[in-house]
């Protein structure tokens, strides 16, 4: 077979525009039987350089859907920006928020429309699904998605996402003779800056988030979904 | 006059917006978009709008930031599918895929789901660009069942299959990527549609796309019949993906009534034990030592 | 076709796909066409350059500070340039990168404030709210292929709050309480984050101000492309004030006695 990368380079390379770069950062979310956790770094850099300390990554779409956007900083606000306008329309329209599994959909088809110039943004979808399902979706530049338990993305991806494997779909462990490894994880112990965001579904217990450090409630009343936003500093370097 | 001027004005704020809207807005929207007709919705009446950068040749922009085979180092890594099967026998049609997708070296994902359940009668599978798939293949679910409103009975596989490879002969060289087989039953009985990117559509017995396809093709050859009984040919499905040495093997089976799915098989305990609970009854290494013991030993230099 | 089975589910590459692709650049266009379409150039490269823009928070509202230097590739072209720009009574942008992009940004953000000024409602124009315009059009025009080459800094002081804020070529944004573009961005921001940062809202003018000097002579020192004449700009609740320009006074004695290179006697 051909050398393919020898061959591409033989080919007249013409200098121009990239509108693309590169802003750093890790997201990851995970989710469990009533719950989902949505976590992303603020940092923003390009090069070796930092731009900022605190750039959000992870966004609340609704009172149960939060997106994470991960790759390029102008791509990812912007199509945050767009995501929030046709969620807003939706509500305009038929008075309640999109379900998350449309907004996974709708994700899937503004990225795929720009197939031919792609978003260079790595998005995850976390919240709780209408039948009170905490749920994970995880989308390619281009708009391949799927439902998973755990997803992380960025520039750590190849390390988190293994130990993502390891604690969450218990790969690579065997549970004691006569146990069985627990289906869902239990909500408990789970950089410049951190800013997790946590989906509870409708009655679900608070697992102990009440006594956490610097936690914030996001939603004003406690009868639906609640959304809780933990920040944290991480090392400065 | 001053709206006039604006109007027709190439150079300050409002032009500027107008061309940034123009831009931004890359989805035509109309007071359809948000209302239910947002998203898919609006693709019933044809074609979507795809933006496409304003450079010289845009398929070349693609392949720059988007194609890791070139160049390993590129920025956008899409997500790729690798090895899937499928083929046709007496008894409908077995459709096995592999779980795995690849952005550049490393494995996104390992629970891929590469079947895509069109509708409850049609099955496309997954190789290539992930999401190339997936959207295609939603869409062409949606023509499917605006044939069945139109037509008052399901469409045919051919059909199907027909359109789906239209569409994509439309966008010819502007760096989509797919190779799916399009899976069914109709009045014909079992059928087998391979469509491809480049527009290619072959009907026929057996098919095999991806990277692992080759391997495949090895074991599939060997083994298959056209009357093949159900379990015989769910087996040969197994042990063909089992050979393109991927973690998972997902299995399904067309009916005459709709597609079901068989098993989602962990390609080490079929290395071991098999698809059964029978330990020591799997494909692997063992039972080739023994059925080789024939054979003469190799010498040692 | 693309007959290596290992390929398969892969972009193409032309280089190997010599049959069955035709790209749609090398297809007959039979739709209009503009006649000017030639004379269109879009900015694919800086012509003339302005270099650093510096800016920082402190107690009283933002500074600003950028020389009066536009380069023409290493030739030091103009020397009495402004790049700091007051748009409205509460915002300044200051300007790195194409110095002709900057113009046109100047004119259209002045012709907003114009058509939003007869408007007579009551509202102006802030700070944030020019910055996300500003955003906006240069996203789009990235997106276009067709970027206005610049590095911007936004600052601002409007309803008890001030804001700070950087947009790009590429449409990049985010804030800070220091800022810097350029070699800025490299020699003066570790300055004044270690000035600034957890200070905000203790510095007083003068240490401000004393900051800004340091950091921009600094810059003269190792930047080949600045000029020891600058502007400082202060955004407070008093509106905009942008100095007249200044030099830092420098030091440049110690050259005599570097020894290793250049034309030496002994």
């Amino acid at each position: 077979m051909p050398d393919m990368v020898a061959l591409s380079r033989q080919q007249p390379q013409e200098r121009q525009f990239n509108p693309y770069s590169e802003n750093g950062g890790t997201i990851l979310a995970i989710s469990g039987a009533d719950f989902s956790v949505i976590a992303g770094d603020t940092r923003q850099s390009e090069g070796y350089s930092i731009q900022t300390r605190y750039a959000p990554k992870v966004f609340r779409l609704t009172d149960k859907a939060v997106l994470a956007v991960n790759g390029f900083a102008a791509d990812g606000n912007m199509f945050v920006k767009q995501v929030r306008q046709r969620l807003e329309w939706y509500r305009h329209a038929h008075a309640k928020d999109m379900p998350l599994r449309a907004i996974a959909r709708l994700i899937q088809t503004m990225l795929y429309a720009r197939r031919f110039f792609p978003y260079y943004v790595y998005n995850i979808l976390g919240g709780i699904e209408d039948d009170g399902s905490g749920a994970v979706y995880s989308f390619d530049p281009v708009g391949s998605y799927e439902r998973e338990s755990c997803r992380a993305a960025g520039a750590a991806q190849s390390l988190v996402q293994p130990f993502l494997d390891n604690q969450i779909y218990f790969k690579n462990q065997v549970p004691q003779p006569g146990m069985t490894h627990p289906k869902h994880l239990p909500l408990g112990t789970v950089g410049d800056g951190l800013e997790m965001f946590v989906v509870l579904a409708k009655g679900s217990p608070l697992y102990g988030l009440e006594n956490f450090d610097g936690v914030q409630e996001m939603t004003s009343t406690h009868e639906g979904e609640r959304i809780f936003v933990v920040r944290r500093n991480l090392k400065r370097d | 006059m001053n709206s006039l001027t604006n109007r027709f004005s190439t150079t300050g704020p409002l032009s500027e917006l107008k061309r940034a809207q123009a831009l931004v807005e890359n989805e035509e929207f109309s007071d359809s978009a948000w209302g239910s007709e947002a998203g898919f919705g609006s693709l019933a009446k044809g074609v979507p709008n795809f933006t496409v950068p304003s450079v010289p040749d845009p398929s070349a922009f693609l392949r720059l930031h988007t194609d890791d085979h070139a160049d390993p180092n590129c920025r956008i890594k899409i997500q790729h599918g690798t090895t899937t099967l499928a083929f046709r026998f007496q008894g409908g049609v077995i459709v096995a895929v592999d779980s795995r997708a690849t952005a550049g070296s490393y494995v996104a994902s390992g629970t891929v789901k590469k079947v895509i359940e069109i509708n409850p009668y049609l099955l496309g599978t997954m190789a290539g660009g992930a999401a190339d798939c997936q959207y295609w293949e939603t869409y062409l679910g949606i023509h499917c069942r605006l044939h069945e409103l139109r037509n008052h009975e399901r469409i045919s596989v051919s059909a199907a299959s027909k359109y789906l490879s239209n569409l994509v002969y439309s966008y010819k060289g502007m760096g989509l990527s797919m190779g799916t087989m399009i899976c069914g039953w109709d009045k014909t009985g079992p059928a087998v549609f391979y469509v491809d990117s480049d527009g290619t559509r072959l009907k026929g017995d057996l098919f095999s796309v991806g990277s692992g396809s080759t391997f495949a093709y090895g074991v599939l050859d060997q083994g298959y019949r056209w009357d093949l009984t159900d379990e015989e040919a769910q087996e040969l499905g197994r042990r063909s993906i089992y050979c393109c040495r991927t973690p998972r093997c997902l299995l399904w089976l067309t009916l005459e009534d709709g597609w079901k799915f068989i098993g989602n098989y962990d390609i080490s305990k079929l290395h071991y034990d098999g698809p059964g609970e029978t330990p020591g009854a799997g494909y692997g290494y063992d039972v080739r030592i023994e059925r080789s013991t024939a054979a003469p030993v190799a010498v040692q230099a | 076709m693309d007959h290596f089975p290992m390929n398969w589910g892969r972009p193409r590459n032309d280089a190997l796909d010599a049959y069955g692709t035709y790209p749609i650049a090398q297809r007959p266009y039979n739709g209009p066409t503009d006649a000017f379409s030639a004379g269109v150039q879009h900015t694919q490269q800086p012509i003339v350059t302005g270099t650093s823009v510096l800016a920082i928070k402190y107690k009283d509202g933002i500074m600003m500070a950028a020389d009066n230097l536009a380069s023409y590739g290493s030739l030091a072209r103009f020397k009495d340039i402004q790049r700091l720009h007051p748009v409205g009574t509460n915002t300044v942008i200051g300007a790195g990168g194409d110095m002709s992009d900057f113009q046109y940004i100047q004119n259209f953000l002045d012709q907003l404030m114009i058509e939003e000024f007869t408007e007579q409602d009551g509202h102006s124009l802030g700070p944030s709210e020019i910055h996300e315009y500003l955003s906006r059009v240069m996203y789009a025009r990235r997106s276009k292929m067709n970027p206005l080459w610049n590095s911007l800094i936004v600052g601002g002081f409007k309803d008890g709050k001030r804001f700070l804020s950087y947009v790009d070529l590429l449409g990049t944004t985010y804030s800070a309480s220091t800022l810097a573009t350029g070699y800025g961005s490299y020699i003066a921001q570790p300055l004044l984050r270690k000035a600034v940062e957890g200070n905000e809202d203790t510095l007083t003018e003068d240490e401000a101000v004393k900051i800004i000097e340091q950091s921009m002579k600094v810059l003269y020192y190792r930047d080949a492309r600045s000029l020891n004449k600058y502007q400082i700009a202060k955004i407070t609740a008093d509106g905009v004030i942008v100095s007249e320009s200044r030099s830092a006074e420098t030091q440049w004695s110690f050259a005599e006695g570097i020894r290793g290179y250049g034309a030496q006697t002994q």
